[in-house]
C-alpha cells in the first residue's frame, strides 16, 4: 500500500458535452481523501447579453452549444413572450405546436447521440474494455445494426430540426409572440413516409427496438446497473397540470429520495423565490438548490432520471407502459440508480418519437400563425426540459428593449452536486486503497459522470480549450505520474 | 455525387477558412457544398452516398507554403469529446457502417488569428488566394 498522499486528476473526462477534470486526493494510507468535478472553463454569455435588444435573445444565447441550441433557443424565446407581452397560454396554438415539435425533435436527437455515441461503448465493451475499443467506431464493427439505427435516429431528429428552423444548429424558429416560419405540407410528409429516409412510424420501432434493448441489457447486468453509483437524492422537473412528463411548459416539482413532495407543483415565474445557487472556490459551475432545505440537503438531479422519477405518467400509450415497467422496477419508490438514467433517456426518446407523430399528423400545425400585438413587460422567465434537466432563462429589459439582467440555470448545473456525488461514489468504491489505479478504473469515474449527459460549455456558457492530461500528485504537489489522454 | 465540406466558424476569426474557400467557389463548382462547425456522425451516412469527398479546414501550426492538400485515409483516430471528429475517423465510421470508402482528399490552410471575430486576417486571405489556386488546378471546376 503507498505511503505518499497522492492526487489523481482526470482532465478532460471524455465523451461528455465539453471539458471537465477530477481531482482525487488520495491519504498516506491510500484511502480516498476529497473528490471533486471541476468545471472550469470561461462564464460570460450572461454578461455580454446585456444591452442587446431583448428579441436577439433567442438568437444569440442558443450560441452557448452546438448540441443543444433548440433548448435554449426556446427557453429564451419563452422568456422573450412574456417582454413582447404574451404567456405561453396565449400564444398561437399552432406556434405552441411548431415550437414543441421543434422541442421533441431536439430531444429525439440529443438522447440519441448520447445513448449511442456516448454512452454505448461502455456498455456493450465494459468499463474496462481497451480504450480503443470504447468508442462508437467500435460499436459500428461489432453491432453495425445497432449503430446504423443510431445514427439514422439522430439524422431524422436533426433534419426535422432543419425542416423547421432553417439549419441543424443554430437556426431559428421562435420569434417573440410567435414562430417565424410556417410548416409547409410537403415539409411535413417527407417525416410521414419511408421515402428514402426512415419515416416517424420507423422511428417509433425503432425506439421501442433500443428500449427492448436497454432492459434486455439490465436483466443480463442489473447489478452493476443497479449498484454503481447509485446513490439517495431529491429529483426535480416539470409536470403537466395532470402530472404527466412534461418538456415543454409545465410546472415545477421536486421529490426526495423517498418519493416525499419538497416542491408542489409550482410556476415558473416563482423559481427566484425557491432556488438558491452556491458557488464554490474550485469551479466556475454554480451548485443550485432549494432555499427551504438549504445548500447541504436542497440539491436534486435533474434529466431523464429525475423527469421519469417526478411525474405521475406520461401522456403517450407505448412510453407510459414503459414508465408504468420503470417504476414498478422500484415498486414505485423514487429510483436512485444512476446508471438508469440511460433507461430513463430510452423511454424519454420513445415519448419523443409518439409525439412527433401525433403533431405532424396535427392539422393545425400545418395553420398560418398570427402575432398578438405587442404589450411590453420588463421581465419574462422561461423554463423547459432540455434532454439533460430543466433549463430556466431568466430576462429583464428597460423601457428601450434593451437586456439589462440575464439569468441561465442550466441542466447540467442542476446536476453539479449530483456528479459530485456519483464522483464520490466511484473515488469510494473503486479507487480506495488501491495499490495501482488502472486506467479502466478511472473510467468508471467517467461513466458515472457521463450517465448524466453533461454539457460543460452549457454549464458555464463557455469559450476556449483545455489540455489533456491525467497526473498523481505527492503530499508536496510534486507530479510522480502524468498520462496524456487522446487529444491531437 | 461529390462533396465538399467546409468545416469552422467564421465567428473565431481564421477559423473561418474553410467556410471561406466554400463561399469563393460556391458559384464554380458543381460538388455539394456542406457547411460544418464540426463533422457530425451521421455525415457518415451522407458520405456513403459520395464518389469524391474533400474537407477543407483550418490548421493551427506552420505549413509549408501556407497550406497543404493531401489524400485523406479512414483512421481509428478518436478525440476526447463530441464536440470534435476528425475526417479520418467519419471514413473509417463510413467504411464500418456502410462499406464504402470514398475518394477523398483534405485541404488544410494555416491559420494566424483565433480571436472572437468575423473575417479572416490578411496573412490567412493570402493563404487562401494560394489555396485556391491549387484547389482549382486539383479539382477542375
Amino acid at each position: 500500500m503507498s505511503t505518499t498522499r497522492r492526487k489523481i486528476t482526470i482532465d478532460p473526462v471524455t465523451r461528455v458535452e465539453g471539458h471537465g477534470r477530477v481531482t482525487i486526493q488520495l491519504d498516506e494510507a491510500g484511502m480516498v481523501e476529497q473528490a471533486r468535478f471541476h468545471v472550469v472553463e470561461f462564464r460570460g454569455f450572461e454578461r455580454f447579453i446585456q444591452g442587446h435588444p431583448y428579441w436577439e435573445a433567442p438568437l444569440l444565447v442558443q450560441r452557448l452549444c452546438g448540441i443543444c441550441p433548440v433548448s435554449h433557443h426556446l427557453a429564451a424565446a419563452k422568456a422573450i413572450d412574456q417582454i413582447y407581452g404574451v404567456d405561453p397560454k396565449d400564444l398561437h396554438p399552432t406556434a405552441t405546436r411548431i415550437r414543441r415539435l421543434l422541442h421533441f425533435a431536439q430531444v429525439f436527437q440529443s438522447h440519441a447521440l448520447h445513448f449511442f455515441y456516448l454512452a454505448s461503448p461502455d456498455l456493450l465493451f465494459g468499463m474496462d474494455a481497451p480504450v480503443e475499443k470504447r468508442y462508437v467506431g467500435a460499436v459500428a464493427m461489432e453491432h453495425p445494426e445497432l449503430a446504423r439505427k443510431g445514427i439514422q435516429m439522430r439524422q431524422f431528429g436533426q433534419e426535422l430540426i432543419k425542416a423547421l428552423a432553417g439549419k441543424k444548429i443554430h437556426g431559428i424558429t421562435a420569434v417573440p409572440g410567435g414562430v417565424h416560419k410556417t410548416f409547409h405540407p410537403e415539409e411535413r410528409d417527407y417525416f410521414l413516409a419511408d421515402n428514402g429516409a426512415p419515416s416517424i412510424d420507423t422511428m417509433i420501432q425503432w425506439s421501442q427496438d433500443v428500449v427492448a434493448f436497454i432492459k434486455d441489457y439490465h436483466d443480463k447486468n442489473f447489478h452493476f446497473l443497479d449498484s454503481f453509483a447509485s446513490y439517495p437524492s431529491g429529483h426535480l422537473g416539470l409536470v403537466g397540470n395532470d402530472g404527466a412528463l412534461e418538456f415543454y411548459d409545465g410546472r415545477m416539482r421536486a421529490i426526495d429520495s423517498h418519493g416525499e413532495v419538497t416542491l408542489n407543483d409550482v410556476d415558473s415565474d416563482s423559481y427566484l423565490k425557491y432556488f438558491g445557487e452556491g458557488v464554490e472556490k474550485w469551479s466556475y459551475m454554480k451548485f443550485p438548490f432549494l432555499r427551504h432545505l438549504g445548500r447541504k440537503n436542497g440539491w436534486n438531479r435533474v434529466g431523464p432520471l429525475a423527469r421519469l422519477n417526478v411525474c405521475d405518467h406520461i401522456s403517450t400509450p407505448l412510453a407510459n407502459e414503459e414508465l408504468r415497467e420503470f417504476k414498478a422496477y422500484t415498486n414505485g419508490r423514487p429510483n436512485n440508480h444512476t446508471m438508469h438514467s440511460h433507461w430513463a433517456r430510452l423511454i424519454e426518446i420513445l415519448h419523443c418519437a409518439e409525439q412527433i407523430r401525433i403533431l405532424l399528423n396535427d392539422p393545425e400545425i400545418l395553420a398560418e400563425v398570427e402575432r398578438p400585438p405587442v404589450n411590453r413587460r420588463p421581465e419574462g422567465i422561461g423554463i423547459i426540459e432540455a434532454p439533460r434537466g430543466m433549463l430556466i432563462h431568466h430576462y429583464q429589459a428597460d423601457e428601450k428593449g434593451s437586456i439589462t439582467k440575464c439569468n441561465l440555470i442550466v441542466s447540467t448545473t442542476h446536476n453539479n452536486e449530483p456528479m459530485n456525488q456519483a464522483v464520490q461514489w466511484v473515488a469510494k468504491n473503486v479507487l480506495d486503497q488501491q495499490k495501482e489505479i488502472t486506467e479502466g478504473m478511472l473510467n468508471q469515474v467517467e461513466v458515472a459522470i457521463r450517465a448524466y449527459d453533461p454539457c460543460l460549455s452549457c454549464a458555464t456558457h463557455a469559450m476556449g480549450q483545455m489540455p489533456l492530461m491525467l497526473t498523481v500528485l505527492d503530499a508536496d504537489g510534486k507530479i510522480i505520474a502524468e498520462h496524456v489522454k487522446n487529444s491531437k | 455525387m461529390n462533396i465538399l465540406f467546409g468545416i469552422g466558424n467564421s465567428g473565431r476569426a481564421d477559423d473561418g477558412l474553410g467556410w471561406a474557400l466554400l463561399d469563393r467557389i460556391r458559384q464554380e463548382t458543381d460538388y455539394q457544398i456542406e457547411y460544418r462547425y464540426q463533422l457530425q456522425v451521421e455525415d457518415a451516412e451522407l458520405i456513403s452516398r459520395a464518389e469524391h469527398v474533400v474537407f477543407v479546414d483550418s490548421y493551427r501550426g506552420e505549413l509549408p507554403g501556407g497550406f497543404q492538400w493531401k489524400p485523406c485515409e479512414a483512421s481509428s483516430e478518436t478525440e476526447f469529446t463530441s464536440h470534435v471528429l476528425p475526417p479520418g475517423a467519419i471514413l473509417r465510421l463510413c467504411q464500418d457502417l456502410y462499406g464504402k470508402s470514398p475518394r477523398a482528399d483534405l485541404l488544410m490552410i494555416q491559420g494566424s488569428s483565433w480571436d472572437l471575430q468575423t473575417g479572416l486576417s490578411p496573412e490567412a486571405e493570402a493563404r487562401l488566394d494560394h489555396a485556391l489556386r491549387v484547389f482549382r488546378e486539383r479539382l477542375p471546376v
